[in-house]
């Protein structure tokens, strides 16, 4: 937690410091507005009901020479009437080494899975899926190192590792948390179709070394601890993704289908855990962009959890559908509207919700992966 | 800590993998952004092996830096684009993501054609409500009779300077293609006459370098910002300019969706003129010299038909 809450007064400063345009020599500075209004609460939500911040961003980046560049996110949030900012990046990455290797050093966004390593203004939903929220915290970042080789192969196939403080997914006592692999391969169909699948593994080796005790008070409290690590985890976390994009001729601008899905399976999720104690959800995505403007999308998932209850657990499962349309005016804002339906067994804040939500992007505007 | 010692491992693996995979290949990779610098690369140096990223049939704003473009990337010896903030939204991605140190930024196997042309229209203060204008000046510098060879001689030096061994094969070629470049030029000159003080409609800056050029007075835009899809309240605003009497057509590109277009030739009654934005992959429009052709002849027709009709 060191570090990880600078006084909300700190904004004003940061943005006089950058008030400037971005220049040649002034790292580019870019803003994301999200806000929304909410009519429930709902189960494993990061936003209440209510009209609300969301994700509010401030980014500063630029090459740092021909070696290196360097980012700098903060993100203001507020839960419960109290502000606070947190660090989500702030790192350096290296530019063409050889053979393909790139290297990522200080805080950032793990790459596991295919929607942990974006940024949540890119999303095309209002939160991320359920299983997200309850195994990465909606999206998992902390401090560390992230070594990538892209390999010399035809097609698109990327092996990457990281290693983690690892505090900001469970608290622990080991220097070094989490440890991931990952892997990437990807393609093109024909000219209208792409597709990536990707295969990821997490050790969080904070989990097994007789924390239970504070395992259990958390989960007591789940419901209303807006602690930014995951609420339910595991030893191992396996993720399984895959997307597949169409669009006619391959111009995405006019029209374009995103399907996508990804598996996540955790166990060892204590010292009593048997084979039978073991997290796991999934999610599926439509996404369909009709016209210049508009997207429309429908998505479902499921989350079962196995929340630790001194030497036993406790069985909570939540499924969650969700269905959005979103106009934006120009690449640069967006406003959405939501239906999320909930049900559920052991959580006692499952509900149906209204939710209109708007993410604006002012100044720079990074380019977007794939 | 048996699995500490596993994960050293692995990293290592992974490590020696990317190292020792290093490729030792005899033939050139080029990456081009946009198909017209594809077919120059081709012009100069026909045995490349060519990976185009966008094709007419795309807006090259709007592309994403999929897979197959990244793993591209990683094999390029030189990345042929446009600049000025044409490919903002992916190309920057897919140089990070591809982390090839022959394509970085100040290398000499990055090009953009951008930064050896003067462009059009460059602001000293843009923001976004002037819709998607890029500050450096309109970058659909490849239409352009006067700029192009600029552009051309820079790529082709700097193709000689990356494959010293062709160098005086990409300089003959160049030589030559600069002068039926010249020829295809004073054509277009002479069709151009028929053209002066003619007035149409486009949807976006794609196509102004070259109506600038032939003295098309091209100031009605479908588009009421620059990259917002024509709304209809701009469209009915247009119809009330009194110059839109004067236009001879509406011209658009292929990757443009051609309703708005068809809806306001209906309502003035001229032709919609439907050309690709850049080089296509067969036929005529497959070089430069060959759209830029096409695009003066559809013109010159269209604008002899609308007087033989109003005569």
């Amino acid at each position: 937690m060191f570090n990880r809450v600078v006084p909300f007064a700190a904004i004003p400063l940061v943005v006089l410091a950058s008030g400037a345009a971005a220049n040649e020599l002034n790292p580019d500075v870019s803003v994301t507005l999200d806000g929304y209004y909410k009519q429930n609460d709902t189960a494993l939500s990061h936003r209440e009901e209510g009209f609300g911040l969301g994700h509010t961003e401030l980014s500063l980046s630029a090459p740092i020479d021909d070696m290196f560049s360097g980012r700098l996110t903060t993100v203001f949030e507020e839960h419960d009437g109290e502000g606070e900012i947190l660090i989500e990046e702030a790192y350096l990455q290296t530019n063409g080494l050889p053979g393909g290797l790139g290297v990522r050093g200080g805080r950032f966004l793990s790459q596991v899975g295919y929607l942990n390593g974006r940024h949540l203004h890119e999303d095309d939903f209002v939160e991320r899926p359920a299983v997200y929220r309850a195994l990465l915290g909606s999206h998992y970042y902390d401090t560390g190192l992230r070594v990538n080789a892209l390999l010399p192969t035809p097609f698109f196939w990327q092996v990457g590792v990281e290693a983690f403080e690892g505090d900001q997914l469970s608290e622990g006592d080991e220097s070094i948390g989490v440890y991931t692999l990952n892997t990437r391969v990807g393609g093109d169909l024909s000219v209208s179709q792409s597709w990536q699948v990707g295969l990821s593994y997490l050790n969080n080796r904070n989990i097994g070394a007789g924390e239970t005790e504070e395992e259990h008070e958390h989960s007591e409290e789940d419901d209303h601890d807006h602690s930014h690590g995951a609420l339910y985890t595991g030893e191992n976390l396996y993720i399984a993704d895959a997307v597949w994009k169409w669009s006619p001729n391959g111009n995405a601008r006019e029209q374009q289908i995103t399907l996508s899905g990804e598996y996540l399976y955790a166990d060892d999720l204590n010292e009593y855990a048997t084979s039978d104690d073991f997290h796991e959800g999934w999610y599926v995505s439509g996404v369909y962009q009709f016209a210049p403007q508009w997207s429309a999308g429908v998505r479902y998932g499921e989350v079962d959890l196995r929340a630790p209850h001194g030497d036993h657990f406790h069985s909570m499962n939540l499924q969650e559908t969700d269905v959005m349309l979103a106009w934006s005016r120009s690449h640069f804002s967006t406003v959405r509207l939501q239906y999320t339906h909930q049900t559920d067994t052991g959580f006692s804040d499952a509900d149906n919700t209204v939710i209109v939500q708007y993410v604006m992007s002012l100044g720079a505007h990074g380019s977007h992966g794939y | 800590m048996v699995t500490d010692m596993g994960y050293t491992r692995w990293c290592f693996v992974v490590l020696l993998l990317g190292l020792a995979s290093m490729p030792a290949r005899a033939d050139f990779q080029v990456f081009a952004c946009e198909p017209e610098w594809a077919s120059l690369v081709r012009e100069f140096l026909p045995e490349a092996k060519i990976t185009t990223a966008t094709s007419y049939l795309q807006d090259p704003h709007y592309i994403e830096a999929r897979p197959s473009l990244i793993a591209a990337m990683r094999r390029a010896d030189i990345a042929v684009c446009t600049g000025a903030s044409l490919e903002a939204g992916w190309l920057p991605t897919l140089l990070q993501r591809a982390s090839n140190s022959a394509v970085q930024p100040g290398r000499p196997g990055l090009f953009y054609a951008a930064e050896h042309a003067q462009l059009h229209a460059p602001h000293d203060h843009v923001d976004r409500s002037m819709g998607d204008v890029h500050p450096e000046g309109n970058p659909h510098v490849h239409l352009s009779p006067d700029q192009l060879p600029a552009i051309a001689d820079a790529l082709a030096h700097r193709l000689g300077q990356l494959r010293p061994e062709a160098s005086g094969d990409i300089l003959a070629r160049y030589i030559r293609w600069r002068g039926r470049w010249s020829q295809h030029r004073a054509e277009w000159r002479q069709k151009a006459e028929a053209l002066q003080g003619r007035s149409i409609v486009i949807q976006h800056t794609s196509f102004t370098y070259l109506l600038n050029w032939l003295g098309v007075d091209a100031r009605f835009e479908l588009e009421p910002k620059p990259g917002l899809p024509p709304s209809a309240s701009h469209l009915s605003q247009l119809l009330t300019e009194p110059g839109l009497k004067n236009v001879d057509a509406i011209l658009i590109a292929g990757h443009q969706d051609p309703q708005p277009a068809n809806w306001l030739a209906d309502q003035i009654q001229k032709p919609v003129l439907v050309v690709p934005g850049t080089v296509t992959d067969s036929g005529e429009t497959q070089t430069l010299a060959g759209l830029i052709s096409m695009i003066v002849n559809t013109l010159e027709a269209t604008v002899q038909e609308e007087s033989g009709g109003s005569l």
